[in-house]
């Protein structure tokens, strides 16, 4: 189905860019007027969606005290950045707990995604129900669940690795990436059929291999979006992270919520803009990788939103 | 050799695991705390007598006001999110050339991934009432003194808008894409004018795009609390702040339990009974052969 819309869309646009091109066919497209009010709007809810993210960048070179009052243009809020050390730390606590959320939640979801697409059965209505559970409760009662159960495991059961910052945030992050790997993973291998694995098994791979050398390979787009999802929902987690991180390991957006009610500085901005920066150059290239294993653009944001 | 194959949903045991031990525990011993009470000034909570005192406190005028004030902050942003992503994901699936949507798709998604909270400032900024925007407005004429957005429902609204925006457009982008230009041109060759393929084709199938972004904006903006910390101040108070601040300051877990269990409760019912209305809605524009895009095909 895919293959023809591609070439039907490509026909219209072809067909478009020729009636603009040859001035023989140069009669304007009935269409126009509402075509322009739809793009001005297009472009009027972008400058919205950029609107702030301008504001940051700009007030990241903001040389005041304070971030909210502009004072001058500088690059003094990113030199304070190596004097402080808090910062520093914050940030680095997110990465890890990113990465470690992002693998873990990646795992599991994988697996839960491919056994529900391949294993077919009554139990994956059960399993789906309990993924859309976690998925529309809201963060702050999952927040606020947590927070009793993590200090009963670690103090009243004596499981100390509960006690561990790093761990505790991995266990607030992975929930809902879970449900949204499982969910693309699963999306992705329901369009697939099952016919190459079990050719694979046929030949006598053993189960093992044949998940790593065919299963994997083809949910590898979905696998690859959902890890890049988990890492990203895990670096901005700040509910969750702010009711079970433990003092001495504070992730970077609690330590922004924190100077929220306490005065923000320019330095925040600063940071946030080196992030953005990082965030942008992985989007890239997942988005690279993507398209080199032959996804259109359309085929990726359908990946990554899930089906 | 007989074919090995792996039991039944081996592969989702650790998920189950994981997710009934860190979701569902926790938030059942939520559900048994709120039958519990405050116990003395230092202890959070007990449940040695149990009773629903503690739903009544929940709901009692206080707190009502709150939870009353976040129902319409949840119901007008996920109406305004709908209202102005529906002309963008429209635009982006069907007027833009294939070679650009790619790009723009991007556009959507980079504040997405932008910190939340960082982005929440970046309206604080923006709101303030020595900010430029004030300034500027001030300068053309359009108010008469600084900007007094900030700290009010309406910088909560233009917040929660905002950050949930793109949740609306993805999956409406993906509806409209999968809909196609095929189908729209065959009801335009039958005879079907711009509107009435809009409305009787487009729209009835990208019915489960539509009512995917209406959850997912509607569900995480209910139970939002950032950014009503950021932009709302006292008088924007949201039910995930009352919440939170149970368990935080007031150090009262029964209460606060009982709060969590009505915030969920509330989004469960009230967006069944707007997934009924919208049902009643578009009755009239539902047509008699039932529109189905093949899938998988």
């Amino acid at each position: 189905m895919t293959e023809t819309k591609r070439i039907a869309l490509e026909r219209s646009a072809a067909r478009r860019s020729d009636a603009s091109d040859s001035p023989a066919t140069a009669v304007k497209p009935r269409r126009s007027v509402s075509d322009r009010l739809f793009a001005i709007w297009g472009i009027i809810v972008l400058l919205f969606l950029f609107a702030p993210i301008i504001v940051i960048l700009v007030y990241s070179f903001n040389t005041g005290r304070l971030l909210i009052s502009f004072d001058g243009f500088g690059i003094e809020p990113f030199l304070t950045i190596l004097n402080k050390p808090a910062i520093q730390s914050a940030v680095w606590v997110s990465i890890r707990a990113g990465v470690f959320s992002a693998l873990f939640a990646t795992a599991i979801g994988t697996f839960a995604g491919v056994a529900m697409a391949r294993r077919p059965g009554k139990w994956v209505g059960w399993f789906l129900v309990l993924l859309v559970l976690v998925t529309v409760t809201p963060e702050i009662v999952d927040a606020v669940s947590l927070l009793p159960w993590v200090v009963f495991l670690g103090q009243d059961l004596g499981l100390t690795i509960f006690n561990d910052g790093i761990f505790r945030l991995v266990v607030g992050n992975s929930l809902f990436s879970i449900a949204v790997v499982s969910y693309i993973v699963r999306a992705r291998l329901v369009g697939i059929s099952a016919s190459l694995e079990e050719a694979s098994a046929d030949l006598y791979a053993p189960p093992l291999r044949t998940f790593w050398r065919i299963t994997l390979p083809l949910a590898m787009p979905a696998v690859l979006a959902g890890g890049l999802l988990s890492f990203t929902l895990s670096l901005d987690n700040t509910i969750i992270a702010s009711f079970v991180s433990v003092s001495g390991t504070t992730p970077w957006p609690v330590y922004v919520l924190s100077a929220v009610r306490s005065g923000l500085r320019p330095e925040i901005a600063s940071v946030s803009t080196l992030m953005l920066i990082v965030t942008l150059l992985s989007l890239a290239v997942v988005a690279w990788v993507l398209k080199r294993s032959g996804d259109s653009a359309t085929q990726i944001a359908r990946t990554m939103a899930g089906g | 050799m007989p074919k090995l194959r792996w039991p039944k949903a081996t592969l989702a045991l650790p998920a189950w695991v994981w997710l009934l031990a860190f979701f569902a525990a926790p938030v059942g011993l939520i559900i048994w705390y709120s039958f519990g009470y405050k116990p003395g000034i230092f202890g959070t909570h007990s449940n040695d007598i149990l009773s629903l005192d503690r739903y009544a406190e929940a709901l009692s005028p206080t707190f009502f006001a709150t939870f009353s004030n976040t129902l319409w902050v949840g119901i007008v942003g996920t109406l305004i999110c709908l209202v102005i992503g529906m002309p963008v994901a429209y635009w982006m699936a069907v007027k833009v050339p294939v070679s650009r949507r790619g790009l723009l798709l991007a556009a959507i998604m980079i504040p997405f991934w932008t910190n939340f909270l960082v982005r929440t400032i970046g309206w604080q900024i923006i709101l303030s009432p020595q900010g430029w925007l004030s300034q500027g407005l001030e300068a053309i004429g359009v108010i008469d003194g600084p900007l007094e957005i900030l700290y009010t429902r309406t910088a909560v609204l233009i917040g929660v808008v905002y950050n949930y925006l793109p949740l609306m457009i993805l999956p409406l982008f993906v509806a409209f894409d999968r809909v196609g230009e095929p189908l729209r041109e065959a009801s335009k060759d039958l005879g079907a004018g711009r509107l009435h393929t809009f409305l009787r084709v487009t729209i009835p199938l990208a019915r489960p795009g539509i009512i995917a972004g209406l959850l997912l904006v509607y569900i995480p903006l209910m139970g939002d609390y950032i950014t009503a910390t950021v932009l709302g101040g006292a008088k924007g108070n949201m039910a995930g702040q009352l919440v939170a601040s149970q368990f935080q300051n007031a150090q009262n877990w029964a209460l606060g339990a009982a709060m969590a269990v009505v915030l969920i409760l509330t989004i469960l019912i009230s967006a069944a009974v707007l997934g009924l209305i919208i049902w009643l809605a578009t009755l009239p524009f539902r047509s008699h052969y039932r529109l189905r895009l093949g899938s998988g095909s």
